[in-house]
């Protein structure tokens, strides 16, 4: 429960490194994406390799099918749902086909709504964690009138 | 066809130049792709168009057509599905992608200010192909020593777009730099540190940094750098011999072209042009010719098939090489 808004922080902070990747680095996206991998944890660490090595010289695959089907493949393994894959997914349809400008735009614009689903995130985790509270100091009080 | 020019296709058109035939394929010199037009090639002064089997044909009709999905997958492909990092460079409207292929883009550009600010679309694309040909200065590096005192002049190559002079100006790179040069006085001549500013990344093809190309064992390159900064920048800090700079003729190069020569370095540059004549109708290069800078003036030309030496010249325009004698890029003088 808690690894959920952990992940979508860590995939914002990747998106980050990726933009300054792009805009400061001019670094091929290949290459960029294979040094956020390695900057990141499993699983969202995998995602990234397998879009790296999807967009390996010679392999002749676009972005977009790369991107897509490293999200779809390698979502089971984080905590992070449906919300977070859409955004991250948007991403994948303009990634390294337009300039500088176009592409921090985008990158930008995924950042803002994964933080929005991360606020969210947390206030949900929240919730739950003072109704398991709650519900822990109702079984405590629930053993002791059982012991009397 | 090699794999650095076959990387950059799409399946679908690589399919069809796999089965290129060995004769063209040796002489290759253009692809040309165009949305929806017939796919052509290039070489040796002819062209064909292909069918989608690769067969080279006459009539443009039987020809396969590359479609829009074909020219967005090429784009994505040259760039390495980084538009972004050739940002620059489309702006001039080429990309140069690994193996020193330069790649021209036609379509629709995009204005601010008067400049072109980005491609909006780009249908048509002329894959030119980068050649080492060893042995291309061969012919004329002699012609360029000064035989007393081993010095090289400071040189200028002339021809037209497409007749060799990155491919000439990048083996008297190599031959400057091994040196080792067995003259004809009897001595050898000792390799020079050579520095080449590629601003357009087509002499030295760098990948990340380092050349594709051989351009000998005492060379530095500055790959994707302006020429005029670039002289300057390896002036101060490489302490160069001699400097290999291609395609000058804006009034910065001037400018750094006289600075570099203060500093004592041989030059040797490429430019623009079908000969002398030509090259002094053209404001800056007048100026760099009176001023007397080059004492060697290289002239190649398509006469007898690209590539080909037509005359070299000394600084006061005396021509050095016999008449009507055309010596091949690397061959033997039939005259």
């Amino acid at each position: 429960m808690s690894r959920r808004p952990q992940q979508i922080r860590r995939l914002i902070q990747a998106l980050q490194r990726l933009e300054t990747e792009i805009s400061y680095g001019f670094t091929h996206l290949p290459d960029a994406l294979d040094i956020i991998a390695r900057q990141t944890a499993e699983p969202l660490a995998g995602i990234f390799r397998e879009m790296a090595a999807g967009l390996a010289v010679m392999s002749g695959h676009s972005v977009k099918e790369v991107w897509q089907s490293a999200v779809i493949g390698g979502w089971k393994k984080t905590s992070m749902k449906d919300a977070e894959k859409e955004i991250l997914l948007q991403i994948g349809f303009t990634l390294g086909l337009t300039g500088r400008e176009d592409q921090v735009k985008h990158l930008r614009l995924g950042i803002r709504q994964l933080q929005a689903e991360e606020e969210l995130a947390r206030e949900e985790q929240q919730r739950y964690e003072k109704m398991w509270k709650s519900l822990g100091l109702l079984a405590g009080a629930l053993v002791v009138i059982l012991i009397y | 066809m090699e794999d650095s020019v076959l990387m950059i296709l799409p399946f679908s058109l690589q399919r069809i130049l796999r089965n290129l035939p060995d004769e063209i394929d040796a002489k290759l010199e253009e692809i040309r792709i165009r949305e929806n037009r017939p796919l052509e090639v290039v070489y040796r002064g002819a062209y064909r168009f292909l069918t989608g089997q690769g067969r080279p044909v006459v009539q443009p009709s039987l020809a396969y057509r590359p479609t829009r999905e074909d020219c967005v997958k090429l784009l994505e492909l040259l760039t390495d599905h980084s538009v972004y990092s050739f940002e620059e460079q489309m702006r001039s409207g080429y990309i140069t992608v690994q193996g020193g292929h330069r790649i021209g883009l036609a379509g629709r550009t995009a204005v601010e200010n008067g400049k072109v600010k980005i491609f909006k679309e780009i249908s048509g694309f002329n894959v030119r192909i980068a050649r080492e040909v060893r042995g291309a200065g061969d012919a004329v590096l002699p012609y360029l020593l000064d035989l007393p005192s081993l010095q090289l002049h400071h040189t200028l190559i002339v021809s037209p777009p497409q007749q060799g002079k990155t491919t000439l100006v990048r083996d008297l790179a190599r031959l400057i730099s091994y040196g080792d040069l067995q003259l004809s006085s009897g001595g050898r001549m000792a390799g020079r540190k050579v520095g080449i500013v590629d601003e357009r990344s087509e002499i030295a093809a760098c990948i990340k940094g380092v050349p594709r190309f051989d351009l000998g064992p005492r060379t530095d390159v500055l790959d994707g750098c302006p020429k005029a900064e670039g002289m300057m920048m390896m002036v101060r800090s490489l302490s160069p011999e001699v400097i290999v700079a291609d395609e000058i003729g804006r009034p910065e190069d001037a400018e750094a072209i006289r600075e570099a020569l203060h500093a004592g370095v041989r030059l040797i540059a490429t430019a623009h042009g079908t000969g002398l004549e030509d090259l002094s109708r053209r404001p800056i290069l007048r100026e760099l010719i009176r001023e007397r800078i080059f004492s060697r003036y290289v002239v190649l030309g398509g006469k007898f098939g690209a590539g080909t030496l037509e005359a070299v010249y000394d600084g006061m325009g005396r021509r050095l090489t016999a008449d009507l004698c055309a010596v091949p890029a690397g061959g033997e003088p039939p005259c």
